[in-house]
């Protein structure tokens, strides 16, 4: 997305929800409790019942572009006669995202490398096109596992973002970082005021502020490819893996994982009626890389758990340049085992 | 690329012929595209198959590019889709989208003498080399075929290497001694070594059970040949074909898209995760 | 009180001694409050173990899990695996034994005591502490917690930061071991059986549709409560995609006619069908460890859906899974007075 001179506008907190009010031409989503202490983004009911200070979303935003379960293209087939094909793509209303974490939004960029680089993926950019991401600075960090800073990000990140709204006190400081997000500003009119010299020192101070909340270090990261290469086949991985359970928490709540199944759901046998779906799928799980003979190429816990780390701080090193992992600490935090990404880092990443 | 890569183009089947027979069985389908569909592919590359309400299967195309009127795949019975495959007729019409992966570099081995070493279904990935070569057969120099399979009944496309004597020197085994058999018995790796083929000039490319691809590199080694003159191809679970759904990834790469095809120079340096 | 310091010193001279394996025990995880589950074969490492209401996993699943892995590695090593069990963990590890799921000489338990309360709930005591971070949770007497944060200890009234289970937890001590740490402490003033799933079934028949349909809505189908459960050993389960169980001579057939029950989709239909076939493959069975529940990442209350059916098994025929390894298992056997007459 090209970057235009970024717009620096301040916003009344009393004014967010009379903000949201002039967008009634996009679906509009916050950060909301779904139920008991599960925080997700949620259409949003009442604009002036959103705060924009939630923890960590249990789900990362992943879903509005690559939704657990798509589907590809419905088929029906007479028996003895040619298959015929549905195509499916996706054509949702155009819809904005308030209160994206900045760790959020840089999985956000890494998917979009995986989804458009050399075959483009439609259903992907068919939804990506229709999603403004309003990204929400963190004052405070949301979850006790952030490692934002220790993968290249920060509380203040803007890179996938169109917005960045930081909570000052009682304003909001927002700042359009693309042409939508210019737009989306364009429409609140004179909900918003230029930001002034004084706004900007107290947005950099906030910024400051939240950079300077301490955060799990990882050491050299330039080194941490390398030393994970080194250390391929080292017992460890099989070690720090023998707790694991094999569960998706660490994959399917994960910003940056994309792995998918591809399946059939026949609704009708004859004649043949079903749609082919893709659905999430994780690395962790057994039957990932099972081939029919029953061969397995990454049998044991320990070869799975590489995978994942590697994955995110090496091959995609490789490929792409950068980490796979914006530090959200979700796989931290809610592995029902205490496997720790950052100390996985720590003990095989490191020369 | 623009259009959908998800959705296979319709290809009927134009005709069935059974190879090997058992619980093990191959059948060799030749797929025509429908409605003017079709693509084009190099020695090497996969496609995805689909059978309607039962799934889709990454299979290697078993004829060589020159082929433009129709596809040929080589299956073996084994799974879901597989099955369904083989339970199907001519006339009958499956999704095909593709092609998937790299190639192998036939252009740069003209003027080279040509190994090809199989077993099992493993010479169907290997199969439009060995047609690439004999239909340019002056731009290549000795090809030799070196093929087995467990019984006489488990060699597939025993009328085609017939027809290749003669361009080719083929070298046939079957594991154990059978009546009528005058070819050699034993393991492929060991027949290789008795006709001990130059590595002078030459290139080996390879395809079959793992077992057998790890003694014949470690025999090719033996007779000199480099691991950039050794090619085989690997394989893992698929489901998307377009290196996106992560499946087959393998260190950096994914199998879909950077492979199947590599010399054992760059399959060396890969996790053996395949 | 439990001495954490003998509990080590034991873990240490069986290792010491060789006469087990490892020892599967917890240790202070680098992720958060909550210990982590650690398998341990070096005896110097013992000193690593800990033992206080931050050690919620159930270890029985690592008893199961020690198993496969051995298949798989064709090891000769018969020496027994000791692992430390809490009462529910050791009635887990009965109910595998009753299911002869390994012999009993494989596996050297060492009990431990919940000092009469449990172990917390994480979500609980964040929101007791009202954004503080838990350093450290100790047992303090029978009814309390001693909580340390940056601003020093307290002591906080247990039933207000435990776990849901241990509130309803019919023997917080273990029922099986071969060497048990701290108090016996039966009588429990906390004791609630099946308080919450009875609470539940008052409501009206559609609310309660209604409730589970919101719950099985968000399920993630990260089988993060299936992975962790200890008696859900099955080498196949019906909702994985392919068979696990592939031999040499399994047949192109077996594998394509395999019956795809459950689709791989998050819809209602199929999730609710996967936690219903769980929870009614674990009748008899579960022994309300709740770490189902504890791991789900969208807080599902899956232990309503375990407890009611172990509520039927303890009210209509007297079974308390668990509790005796030489006892017949609930489907398994019949008495002449059971309720309902199609057996005779």
């Amino acid at each position: 997305m090209t970057k235009t001179v970024a717009m620096e506008k301040m916003l009344n907190k009393a004014d967010l929800a009379a903000w949201m009010g002039k967008l009634d031409s996009h679906r509009l989503f916050s950060p909301a409790l779904e139920d008991e202490d599960v925080w997700n983004y949620m259409p949003v009911e009442e604009a002036a019942k959103v705060l924009l200070n939630h923890p960590n979303t249990v789900r990362p935003p992943k879903g509005f572009v690559f939704p657990q379960r798509e589907v590809l293209y419905e088929y029906s087939q007479v028996p003895g006669e040619a298959p015929v094909l549905n195509e499916t793509l996706p054509d949702p209303a155009p819809a904005v995202v308030f209160g994206v974490r900045p760790c959020d939004s840089r999985g956000l960029v890494r998917q979009d490398i995986v989804f458009t680089k050399e075959y483009e993926d439609p259903y992907y950019q068919g939804r990506r096109a229709k999603v403004i991401y309003v990204g929400q600075a963190c004052n405070q960090p949301p979850s006790p596992n952030c490692f934002c800073m220790s993968v290249g990000g920060s509380p203040c990140a803007e890179d996938g973002l169109d917005v960045l709204m930081t909570e000052l006190d009682g304003k909001y400081h927002v700042k359009a970082l693309t042409p939508r997000g210019s737009e989306l500003l364009a429409k609140g009119g004179e909900l918003f005021k230029d930001a002034q010299a004084a706004d900007k020192a107290a947005v950099e101070k906030a910024h400051a502020s939240a950079k300077a909340h301490p955060q799990r270090p990882i050491k050299d990261l330039g080194k941490v490819a390398g030393a994970l290469k080194a250390n391929f086949d080292s017992p460890a991985w099989d070690e720090m893996a023998k707790a694991c359970i094999g569960c998706g928490i660490c994959t399917f709540l994960c910003p940056t994982c994309h792995c998918f199944d591809i399946s059939d759901e026949v609704k009708c046998s004859s004649p043949c009626k079903g749609e082919r779906v893709r659905t999430w799928d994780s690395c962790q799980f057994p039957d990932f890389t099972m081939h029919t003979s029953g061969h397995n190429p990454r049998e044991t816990l320990g070869s799975r758990l590489r995978q994942r780390v590697c994955h995110k701080f090496l091959y995609f090193v490789e490929n792409h340049d950068t980490q796979q992992c914006t530090g959200c600490g979700r796989c931290v935090s809610l592995c029902p085992v205490g496997i720790d990404i950052v100390s996985v880092v720590e003990r095989l990443g490191q020369p | 690329m623009s259009q959908n890569a998800y959705l296979p183009k319709l290809g009927r089947i134009a005709a069935i012929k059974e190879e090997v027979a058992g619980a093990r069985a191959i059948k060799t389908f030749r797929i025509e595209f429908v409605n003017g569909d079709g693509f084009e592919h190099d020695c090497g590359q996969c496609a995805m198959i689909s059978v309607f309400g039962k799934g889709e299967s990454m299979i290697s195309i078993a004829s060589a590019p020159h082929v433009k009127d129709y596809k040929q795949f080589s299956i073996m019975r084994t799974g879901r889709v597989t099955t369904a495959l083989h339970d199907l007729n001519v006339g009958d019409v499956v999704g095909v989208r593709g092609p998937y992966g790299n190639k192998f570099p036939v252009k740069d081995w003209k003027g080279k003498n040509l190994i090809f070493i199989g077993g099992g279904c493993g010479l169907a990935p290997i199969w439009p080399v060995v047609q690439t070569a004999v239909n340019e057969r002056r731009q290549f120099g000795n090809i030799t075929v070196f093929y087995g399979g467990r019984s006489s009944r488990d060699i597939m496309y025993r009328n085609e290497l017939e027809k290749l004597k003669g361009d080719v020197d083929v070298h046939l085994s079957i594991d154990a001694q059978e009546e009528g058999w005058d070819g050699y018995c034993g393991f492929v790796p060991a027949n290789v070594m008795t006709k001990a083929p130059k590595a002078d000039n030459a290139i080996a490319i390879t395809c079959g059970p793992p077992i057998m691809i790890k003694y014949v590199i470690q025999n090719l080694k033996e007779l000199g040949f480099e691991d950039d003159m050794i090619y085989t191809t690997i394989e893992n679970k698929m489901k998307c074909g377009i290196g996106k759904c992560g499946r087959c990834n393998v260190g950096k790469d994914y199998v879909c898209v950077n492979g199947p095809v590599y010399s054992w120079a760059a399959l060396k340096d890969l996790p053996q995760e395949y | 009180m439990i001495d954490v310091a003998a509990l080590k010193a034991h873990a240490k001279s069986l290792l010491e001694k060789g006469s087990v394996r490892a020892v599967i025990g917890y240790r202070k995880s680098t992720a958060g409050l909550l210990a982590e589950p650690a398998t341990i074969a070096d005896a110097d490492a013992t000193d690593d173990l800990i033992f206080d209401p931050t050690c919620v996993q159930n270890l029985a699943l690592y008893l199961v899990n020690d198993k496969k892995e051995r298949v798989h590695s064709r090891s000769d090593d018969k020496r027994p695996i000791a692992v430390v069990a809490k009462g529910c963990d050791s009635r887990a590890i009965t109910v595998l034994l009753q299911e002869k799921h390994f012999p009993r000489e494989s596996v050297h338990v060492i009990g431990v005591s919940c000092e009469g309360t449990g172990v917390v709930d994480a979500r609980k005591l964040a929101k007791k502490l009202d954004g503080k971070k838990a350093l450290s949770v100790n047992f303090d007497g029978s009814e309390a917690f001693s909580i340390t944060t940056e601003d020093g200890a307290q002591s906080i009234p247990a039933a207000e930061v435990m776990a849901e289970r241990c509130l309803e937890c019919r023997s917080a001590h273990p029922t099986l071991s071969d060497m048990t740490f701290g108090e016996a402490k039966s009588e429990r003033a906390l004791h609630a059986p099946f308080q919450a799933v009875k609470h539940k079934m008052k409501d009206e028949q559609d609310n309660r549709w209604a409730f589970w349909a919101r719950q099985f809505d968000r399920c993630l189908r990260c089988y993060a409560c299936r992975s962790v459960c200890p008696m859900c050993y099955c080498e196949e389960c019906v909702v994985d995609s392919i068979n696990f169980a592939v031999l040499p001579d399994t047949t192109a057939d077996e594998k394509a006619d395999r019956i795809k029950w459950i689709e791989r989709s998050p819809a209602r239909s199929e999730t609710a069908m996967y936690h219903m076939v769980r929870a009614i493959h674990l009748a008899g069975r579960c022994v309300d460890c709740a770490e189902c529940e504890r791991v789900c990442p969208v807080n599902i209350p899956l232990r309503l859906l375990n407890t009611r059916l172990e509520m039927e098994a303890f009210e209509t025929f007297e079974y308390n899974p668990g509790s005796d390894m030489n006892a017949p298992t609930l489907t398994s056997s019949f008495r002449d007075t059971d309720p309902n007459s199609f057996i005779r």
